[in-house]
C-alpha cells in the first residue's frame, strides 16, 4: 500500500519536473518580452510584477513586424490552400486511376520524400536568381505548393473510401469535376484538415529556404525577420523575445484548437510506414 | 476511356510540374554544377571533373564541418530516442492531467527553431540560467558563456536540440505503444514476467517499425542541422556543420556554387548510406524474431 | 480645320504629359535604425519636393546580408540607381564596371570633401563620400580613478594601455580591463588593424606587389592584442561588450560613434572618456571607413541619380543627418568645424582621430582579403599555438587569390 503511494508521488514529481524543464524557456521568453527595454536582464527579475507592452509596440512601429507578420500569413495561407487543392487532385488521380504511369508517379512521390532538402539550396538559389523570381513572393510559394507528404496522406485516405458513391454519380451522368468537388472532397475533410495544419505549421516556422531565397525586408517572413533582428542596434533581448512571442502565439492558439488533428497527422504517417 | 486519360493528366499535373521544375531539374543542375568551377557572380566557368570533390577532402573547413555534423547526429539521436521513449512510457496510462502533460511536452517541437535558438542563446550567455544551474550542481561554466567556448558550444546546441524534439518523438512512440495489444501484456503477467521483462520482450521488439521510422527521420533531419548554427553561433567556436558550410561557401562572399554543390552531394550520399544502415540493422533483426 | 486643332491639341497634351511625367529612381541605403530613418525619409521627401519630376523609391539594407544583396543585384542587372556602399566595397564593384565614373561630376567638390582616397580606383572616382567612420578608444573614468589614475589621464602608448587594463582588471572579479570581440563578420579585424597599423605594419608593400601581412611588426601587434584578450578580456560580441562597458564592468573598449548615441538614447550614467587609439608612438593609427553614395553604371536616370547624391551629401544635409544620428564624421570639411562637433568633447576626439586614420587598400578583392585577415585574428585569439601561424596562412590565401587573377 505504502509502496504504491510513494511510487505515485515519485511519478508525479518526475512529470512535474519534466513539465518545468519543457515549459520554462517559453515562460522565460514571455517574461523577458514584458520587461522594460534598455537594460541588461537580471534573471531574478522573473519574479517581478511590473510589465510593459512597449517592446511589442516598438516592433510594429519601427521594425516592420507588421509586414513580417503579414508575409508569413499571406505565404502560409496561400501555400496551405494550394496544397489542399493540388494534393487532393493528385491523390485522387493516384488512388482512383489505374495506369502504369500512376505507379511510377507514386514511386516518385515516395522517392522525393526521401531526398534531403539541403540538396536544393544551391540549385534553387542559382535558378531563382537567374530567372528573376529570387526575392519575390513566388520564391516563397511556388516550390512548396505541392507537398509529397500531403499527396501520400490524402491518397491513403481516399483509398479507404469505397468508390461506390463516385460510380453512382458517374452513372447518373455527373461530370468528373462535379464528382471531385461535390462528393469526394467533402468526404476527405479529416485528411485535408490534417494536411492543412501540417503544411501551415511547417511553413509558418520555416527558416532555411525563406532566408536564402529572399533578401528584401518587404518579402521577409517572421522567422527570418526575427533571426536578422539580432544585428539591429535598437533591438535588445526584450524586443527580441517580444518578436519571438509574436511568432509563437498563433501556433499556440492553433495548437489548442486543433490539437487532435496535429497529433493525428504526426502519428498516422509514422504508423503507416 | 480517353476522357479519363486527359483528366488524369490534368489531375496529376501539379505534382508533375513540381517534380520536374523544383526537384528533378535542380537535382540534375546541381549534380552537373558539382563538376564545374561555376561561381554565381562570374560569367565564365569551366568543367573541372572531380577537382571539387578532391579539394573538398583536403578542405579543413569542410572536414571540420563534417566532423561536427557527425558529432551532432551521433550525440543527439540516441539521447532523443531514449528520452522520448522514456517519456512515452511514463505517460502511457490514464492519470489525472495526462492531456496537459502530454501537450506541454509536445509544445517545444511545434515552435519555430529560430525562436528556440534565440531563447537558448539568452539562457546560455554568461550569467544566464544555464550558468546558474551548472553552478548549483557544482560544475564550472565557461567564463564567456556556453556559446563562446569551443568545448561547450556544439554540445549546448545539441542539448537544445534534444530538448526541442523529445516531445515530437514521444507522440510517435505513444501511437506505437497504443498499437500493442493488451492481451500480450496480460499473458506475460500471468506467466510471471515483471515490468522490466515485459519491456524488453514485448514492448521494444514490437516497437521496431516505429523505432526505425524515428531513427531514419531524425537522422535525415539531424544531418541537415543549420538554423540553430546560423542563429546562435554562425559556425564559430567549432560549431560549423555541413549545411552551414554549403551555405557559407555557396551563398556568401565568394558564391562558389559549383564547389558547394559538390559538398551538398557528398552530404546527400552520407545521409542515404546512414538511412540505409538503419534499415539493414533493424529489418534483419525483425526476421530473426 | 477642326481636325487640325484636334491634332495640335493632342500633340500639346502629349508633350505636356511627357514633361510632367516623373522619373523614378531607386535608392538602397543602410540607415534603418529608428532614430535616424525618419531623417532619411524626410530628406527624400524634401528632395522630391524640390525636384517634382523625380520620385525616389527607398529600400532598406541590413549589414547582415547587404553586401550579398548588392552583389547579386548588380550581377543580375537589377541594381538600383543609387546605392550606399561601405568604403571597402567600392573597388570591388568599380572593377566589375557596375559603378558610374563620376570623376568629372565631382571635380569642383574635391577640396570640400574628405575621403576621396577610398572612392578612387585606378585613377577614376566612383563614389561620393557621405559619412565617414573611424574607431576610437573609450574608457571608464571611474574605473581608471579606482585603479589609481589621475582624473585627466589617458593612455598615449600601447604599453600604457596594457598596464592600465591590467590594473583595472584586478579591481574585482566582475571587472574586466579590455573589451575583446568574438569573431563577427566585418567587425573583428577592425579591432586588430589599428594595433597593426600603429605598430607600423602594412598589408602590402608600398608598390602593392608583395603581401607582407606576417611581418614582425604585425606579429608583435597581434601578440599584444592577444595579451590583452587573454589576461583581461571581456569576451563577447560587439553588443555584449558595449552592454558590459556601459554597465561599468569594462575598462577600455574600441568602438565607433554609435556608442555615443547609445549613451544618450539609453540615458546611461557612465563617466565616459574618449581618446585617440594609442600607438607605439603617439598618435596611433585608427581604422578609417565610411558610407559612400554611388551611381549604377547601368542606370537609365544618371542625371536624376546624381542630383539625389548631391542633395544627400550637401553640407547642410550632412549636418542635420549627423545631428539625428549623433554621428561624428561628416565628409564635408566645412561642416566638421561646426559648433555641433566642436562643442562636444567626444565628437572632437573622433574628428581628431580621422586625421590619423588609415583605410584598407582599395582593392577589388578586399572582401576576400578581409575574410582571410579575420580568420587569422580569430585563429590567433581563440585557437592554440603561435600567433604567427594564422598570419602566415592568411598571407597564403591572399597570395593565392592574387595569383588566380
Amino acid at each position: 500500500m505504502v509502496k504504491g503511494w510513494v511510487f505515485s508521488a515519485l511519478k508525479y514529481l518526475l512529470l512535474i519536473g519534466l513539465l518545468a524543464v519543457m515549459v520554462f524557456p517559453l515562460v522565460w521568453m514571455f517574461r523577458v518580452s514584458l520587461m522594460s527595454a534598455g537594460g541588461s536582464i537580471d534573471m531574478k527579475q522573473i519574479f517581478n510584477v511590473d510589465f510593459t507592452l512597449t517592446n511589442y509596440r516598438d516592433l510594429f512601429a519601427a521594425h516592420n513586424m507588421g509586414r513580417y507578420l503579414f508575409n508569413s500569413l499571406f505565404v502560409g495561407v496561400t501555400v496551405t490552400v494550394g496544397n489542399i487543392l493540388f494534393c487532393f487532385m493528385v491523390a485522387y488521380a493516384l488512388a482512383r486511376y489505374r495506369y502504369l504511369c500512376n505507379k511510377l508517379l507514386f514511386v516518385s512521390v515516395i522517392l522525393v520524400l526521401m531526398i534531403p532538402a539541403h540538396i536544393l539550396i544551391i540549385p534553387l538559389y542559382v535558378l531563382m536568381v537567374k530567372s528573376g523570381i529570387y526575392d519575390t513572393y513566388w520564391a516563397l510559394i511556388l516550390p512548396w505548393l505541392v507537398n509529397p507528404i500531403g499527396i501520400f496522406l490524402v491518397k491513403q485516405y481516399i483509398e479507404s473510401i469505397p468508390p461506390s458513391m463516385e460510380e453512382a454519380a458517374r452513372l447518373d451522368g455527373a461530370g468528373e469535376l462535379r464528382i471531385l468537388l461535390r462528393i469526394v472532397m467533402p468526404l476527405c475533410k479529416p485528411a485535408l484538415a490534417v494536411l492543412a495544419i501540417q503544411v501551415f505549421f511547417t511553413n509558418w516556422n520555416s527558416f532555411l529556404f525563406p532566408y536564402i531565397l529572399t533578401s528584401s525586408d518587404n518579402v521577409r517572413t517572421l522567422p527570418v525577420g526575427l533571426a536578422l533582428y539580432q544585428g539591429y542596434q535598437a533591438i535588445d533581448w526584450q524586443h527580441l523575445m517580444a518578436g519571438s512571442a509574436i511568432a509563437v502565439v498563433p501556433i499556440l492558439i492553433l495548437f489548442i484548437i486543433m490539437q487532435r488533428q496535429i497529433v493525428s497527422g504526426i502519428t498516422t504517417g509514422a504508423i503507416k510506414q | 476511356m480517353k476522357r479519363s486519360r486527359s483528366t488524369a493528366l490534368v489531375l496529376v499535373l501539379p505534382w508533375l510540374l513540381t517534380l520536374v521544375v523544383f526537384w528533378l531539374f535542380p537535382l540534375v543542375v546541381s549534380f552537373l554544377m558539382g563538376f564545374t568551377d561555376f561561381r554565381l557572380l562570374i560569367k565564365d566557368y569551366h568543367w573541372v571533373g572531380l577537382a571539387n570533390y578532391r579539394a573538398l577532402f583536403s578542405d579543413s573547413d569542410f572536414l571540420k564541418a563534417l566532423k561536427n555534423t557527425f558529432i551532432f547526429v551521433l550525440g543527439t539521436i540516441p539521447v532523443t530516442t531514449v528520452f522520448s521513449l522514456g517519456m512515452a512510457l511514463l505517460v502511457n496510462h490514464r492519470f489525472k492531467g495526462r492531456g496537459i502533460f502530454r501537450a506541454a511536452y509536445f509544445l517545444p517541437s511545434i515552435t519555430s527553431m529560430v525562436v528556440i535558438a534565440l531563447i537558448f542563446t539568452n539562457l546560455y550567455q554568461r550569467g544566464g540560467y544555464v550558468a546558474l544551474l551548472s553552478r548549483l550542481v557544482g560544475l564550472q561554466s565557461p567564463e564567456n558563456g556556453f556559446l563562446y567556448d569551443s568545448s561547450t558550444a556544439l554540445f549546448s546546441i545539441m542539448a537544445m536540440d534534444v530538448w526541442m524534439s523529445v516531445g515530437y518523438y514521444m507522440l510517435i512512440f505513444l501511437a506505437g505503444l497504443k498499437s500493442i495489444p493488451d492481451e500480450l501484456y496480460e499473458a506475460a503477467r500471468i506467466h510471471g514476467a515483471g515490468a522490466i521483462r515485459q519491456l524488453f520482450s514485448i514492448t521494444l521488439p514490437l516497437l521496431k517499425p516505429v523505432m526505425l521510422f524515428i531513427l531514419v527521420i531524425n537522422s535525415i533531419k539531424s544531418f541537415q542541422v543549420f538554423v540553430e548554427i546560423f542563429v546562435m553561433t554562425k559556425g564559430k567556436f567549432d560549431t560549423s556543420t555541413a549545411v552551414y558550410f554549403i551555405y557559407e561557401t555557396g551563398l556568401t562572399t565568394g558564391f562558389k556554387s559549383g564547389y558547394a554543390s559538390a559538398a551538398a552531394y557528398i552530404l546527400f550520399i552520407i545521409i542515404a548510406l546512414f538511412s540505409a544502415m538503419w534499415f539493414l540493422l533493424l529489418r534483419r533483426r525483425q526476421a530473426l524474431w | 480645320m477642326k481636325r487640325t486643332i484636334f491634332f495640335i491639341a493632342t500633340a500639346v497634351l502629349l508633350v505636356g504629359l511627357n514633361v510632367s511625367e516623373a522619373t523614378t529612381i531607386r535608392w538602397w541605403q543602410f540607415w534603418t535604425d529608428p532614430s535616424v530613418k525618419p531623417e532619411i525619409s524626410e530628406m527624400v521627401a524634401e528632395f522630391e519636393k524640390a525636384n517634382p519630376d523625380i520620385k525616389v523609391e527607398l529600400t532598406d539594407l541590413t549589414w547582415a546580408n547587404g553586401h550579398e544583396k548588392i552583389a547579386i543585384a548588380f550581377a543580375s542587372g537589377t541594381g538600383p540607381d543609387v546605392v550606399e556602399l561601405g568604403s571597402d566595397w567600392i573597388a570591388e564593384f568599380a572593377a566589375n564596371s557596375h559603378l558610374a565614373d563620376v570623376s568629372d561630376h565631382i571635380s569642383h567638390d574635391s577640396s570640400h570633401f574628405q575621403g576621396w582616397g577610398m572612392a578612387t580606383y585606378q585613377g577614376k572616382v566612383y563614389a561620393k563620400p557621405w559619412i565617414l567612420g573611424t574607431r576610437v578608444l573609450f574608457a571608464n573614468r571611474d574605473l581608471l580613478t579606482q585603479a589609481g589614475y589621475d582624473s585627466n589621464w589617458v593612455p598615449i602608448k600601447i604599453s600604457e594601455l596594457k598596464v592600465a587594463a591590467f590594473k583595472i582588471n584586478n579591481l574585482g572579479k566582475d571587472i574586466y580591463g579590455w573589451g575583446s570581440n568574438t569573431p563577427e563578420k566585418h567587425r573583428l579585424y577592425k579591432k586588430y588593424l589599428p594595433f597593426f597599423w600603429s605598430a607600423g605594419a602594412q598589408i602590402f608593400t608600398d608598390d602593392n606587389k608583395y603581401c607582407i601581412l606576417p611581418s614582425e611588426k604585425a606579429i608583435r601587434a597581434l601578440e599584444l592584442y592577444k595579451e590583452l584578450h587573454d589576461s583581461c578580456g571581456y569576451v563577447a560580441n560587439q553588443r555584449g561588450i558595449e552592454d558590459a562597458f556601459l554597465d561599468g564592468k569594462v575598462g577600455f573598449i574600441i568602438s565607433g560613434d554609435w556608442l555615443l548615441k547609445r549613451v544618450e538614447l539609453e540615458r546611461r550614467s557612465i563617466n565616459l572618456v574618449s581618446t585617440l587609439i594609442p600607438g607605439l608612438d603617439f598618435p596611433g593609427k585608427s581604422f578609417l571607413g565610411g558610407e559612400f553614395l554611388t551611381v549604377n553604371e547601368a542606370s537609365a536616370h544618371k542625371r536624376a541619380a546624381l542630383k539625389l547624391v548631391d542633395f544627400i551629401t550637401s553640407p547642410e544635409n550632412q549636418l542635420r543627418f549627423c545631428k539625428a544620428n549623433r554621428s561624428a564624421n561628416p565628409s564635408s570639411i566645412a561642416i566638421q568645424d561646426d559648433s555641433y562637433f566642436t562643442s562636444n568633447v567626444h565628437l572632437q576626439t573622433f574628428i581628431k582621430q580621422i586625421r590619423s586614420a588609415k583605410h584598407p587598400p582599395v582593392d577589388p578583392d578586399w572582401v576576400y582579403m578581409e575574410d582571410a585577415i579575420e580568420r587569422a585574428v580569430e585563429d590567433a585569439l581563440f585557437g592554440s599555438g603561435l600567433v604567427a601561424e594564422p598570419l602566415l596562412q592568411a598571407r597564403q590565401k591572399i597570395v593565392e587569390l592574387k595569383q588566380s587573377k
